[in-house]
């Protein structure tokens, strides 16, 4: 991986001071022993070891982005990291500090996402949020704290949405998974404000292969928020996460990623949820950062009435690769299922949208909309739509629809007339084309997200 | 402008080129294979209509592919299937504008109905976009007929099974009409 060698912007690193960090490479020894260090019970050692072996049997995807230049022999599957980093906000590069001004973090965020503070959240916050959540029996950990802590539940749920057998990357991640998040929530229970990492002890805060387990009980509403708009720079050059969601009889789950890892990572996650009977699964995945980022979250819908969305934004620049998209699976009648993708290329980036739409014999008077819009802003720029649908019975309806564009020269030529630069102007239209998604996220992500692509359109910091 | 009507089903050649600018009118029907619209002219004015009437054990695997390679022409293909019984219809349909293809239009469509659940559907309209200055779009829908519609023209007094016919013929008239010409 050492070609590849990227100007990121916004990187920055901070000094590595490991209390563990395993060797290169992967073998089942490592494996068998990131189990041990961890004090794992020995079910949870026989499924990763399991994986291993899946792993090696299978191939990597030979369909979609390119992913033959992995070296899986140069990464490290296991780094242990020191309670706090050593770092502080004046060693920080200048550029760093300014994408934080541009974008509009807050100063206590900055130290966080900065590696400056451990943890992003003022005390008494923090305190009366956990205090919250424990009252209404809400669990949320990091996934290793939940192993720990809940055995018998993860036991239950664990690998069973997501197989070890799925793909290579669910394998490899289910063989040295480290971090991530665990959250249970009782039937009937609403969790009325967004639950984010932020909010756990000790957060491990962006892990390489996080693994994290949702179970929603009956009845019950949570938003789960993933990731952050300030870019976070990375070492590693493999992401592989794991995103199981239990989305039980009228329950509903919103999971939100805002994705921007440094541009020298390959991000290739694999995210689905199981919904049962009326039960209500929300995916809004925007994606701006990476070298290859491979991902569909994907909808199970696995009882009558049951409701799945996906809301995807990918923005690729330079040699960035998004091959983003969604899949939904109707296995049951009265179920509903929509995508809405927008995608933004430019600066011949590519972008692609990859779904699969799969109606089953027993999934009667099921619907479905699927709507793809790319958005090309220059002639070395590239744009993908490949959708697949696959309906076996005669009750439903299918609608999908796409959409590849450049930007308006009228509306661009107008914005100019008014004194707006062309960069701002640009800008301005790429924000309005992905505004139907932006509306969906909570505000101050959808602020930042805003000033993030128009600092990506105009082209640099300052 | 010249115009020239092509009929796919009798033509038995896989891959067209375009070479000369003009309006051009392709058809077929039941036809399997993988086909291949090359644009390779200026102000080519292409449309493309297929319809696939399935029943018993039909099948149909069709794979068509409309590629730009220069700029300034146009393609628009449309494809209609009705289903019955244990018909079954693969479709990859793939639009490719190259890099130097710019102010192609292409839009691609395929439109099923469906009227038995053991039909067997398969779609999967591809866009493979490498220049900026252009206009693509495709659609697939894929559904069964409407019970309001089969419900009014009952209350006109049709027996359920004309009103079937009747909804059928409209929906393969859109395809039916251009072949008449």
């Amino acid at each position: 991986m050492d070609d590849l060698t990227f100007d990121y912007r916004y990187g920055f690193k901070v000094k590595e001071n490991y209390v563990f960090k395993s060797r290169k490479g992967l073998d089942r020894k490592l494996v068998a022993e990131i189990s041990y260090l961890k004090k794992e019970p020995k079910w949870m050692t026989k499924i990763r070891l399991e994986a291993y072996d899946n792993f090696v049997k299978k191939s990597i995807p030979s369909w979609g982005a390119d992913l033959s230049k992995i070296n899986f022999d140069d990464i490290y599957y296991y780094i242990k990291p020191t309670d706090k980093p050593v770092s502080s906000w004046q060693d920080l590069p200048k550029e760093i500090k300014e994408t934080y001004d541009k974008i509009g973090v807050p100063q206590a965020e900055r130290d966080f996402l900065a590696g400056v503070s451990a943890q992003y959240e003022s005390e008494v916050v923090y305190k009366s949020i956990q205090k919250e959540l424990s009252r209404q029996g809400v669990v949320f950990l990091d996934m290793d704290s939940g192993l720990r802590e809940h055995p018998e539940i993860v036991k239950e749920y664990f690998g069973k949405i997501v197989p070890s057998s799925d793909n290579k990357f669910a394998s490899l991640n289910t063989s040295v998974w480290s971090g991530g998040s665990f959250l249970y929530v009782p039937k009937g229970v609403r969790v009325s404000l967004p639950l984010q990492a932020y909010f756990r002890i000790n957060a491990e805060r962006f892990g390489q292969f996080e693994r994290t387990l949702i179970i929603a009980e009956e009845g019950s509403y949570v938003h789960y928020i993933e990731g952050c708009t300030a870019p976070i720079y990375t070492t590693s050059s493999l992401h592989s996460a794991v995103v199981e969601i239990i989305v039980k009889k009228g329950a509903r789950v919103r999971y939100t990623t805002v994705q921007n890892w440094s541009h020298n990572v390959y991000n290739l996650v694999t995210k689905r949820a199981k919904v049962e009977e009326e039960g209500v699964m929300e995916w809004v995945d925007c994606n701006i950062g990476s070298y290859v980022t491979m991902k569909y979250p994907s909808c199970i819908l696995a009882g009558k009435g049951a409701k799945g969305e996906v809301l995807s934004i990918a923005y690729a620049s330079g040699n960035q690769h998004q091959d983003a998209g969604a899949k939904m699976i109707h296995l049951a009648p009265k179920t509903t299922s929509r995508i809405i993708s927008k995608s933004i290329a430019k600066n011949s980036g590519r972008t692609s949208y990859r779904g699969l739409v799969y109606v089953s014999p027993a999934a009667k008077e099921s619907k479905v909309y699927v709507s793809c819009d790319a958005l090309l802003l220059d002639e070395v720029s590239r744009s993908d739509t490949y959708p697949t649908m696959k309906i076996k019975n005669k009750q439903v309806e299918v609608q999908h629809e796409a959409t590849v564009e450049k930007i308006g020269e009228e509306k661009l030529f107008y914005l100019q007339s008014r004194g707006i630069n062309k960069a701002e102007a640009e800008g301005l239209l790429v924000n309005g084309f992905i505004e139907p998604i932006t509306k969906e996220i909570p505000l101050e992500y959808t602020v930042e997200l805003n000033r993030l692509i128009n600092l990506e359109m105009s082209g640099s910091v300052g | 402008m010249r115009r020239l009507i092509i009929n796919l089903n009798n033509k038995k050649e896989n891959n067209l080129i375009f070479d000369k600018s003009g309006n051009y009118l392709v058809f077929f029907k039941n036809l399997s294979g993988e086909f291949n619209f090359r644009i390779e002219a200026e102000n080519v004015n292409l449309e493309i209509y297929g319809l696939f009437i399935g029943k018993n054990n039909d099948q149909f695997t069709i794979k068509t592919i409309q590629h730009h390679i220069v700029p300034n022409s146009s393609s628009n293909l449309l494809i209609k299937g009705v289903f019955f019984d244990q018909a079954k219809f693969f479709y990859r349909g793939l639009v490719r504008i190259e890099k130097g293809a710019q102010k192609s239009h292409a839009y691609q469509k395929n439109k099923n109905l469906v009227l038995s659940d053991n039909v067997d559907i398969d779609s999967k309209p591809d866009l493979e976009i490498l220049a900026n200055d252009v206009f693509c779009t495709h659609g697939s829908t894929t559904g069964y007929l409407s019970k309001d519609e089969i419900f009014y023209l009952k209350s006109r007094g049709l027996k359920e099974n004309q009103a079937k016919d009747l909804l059928i013929e409209g929906f393969i008239n859109e395809i039916a009409s251009k072949f008449k010409i």
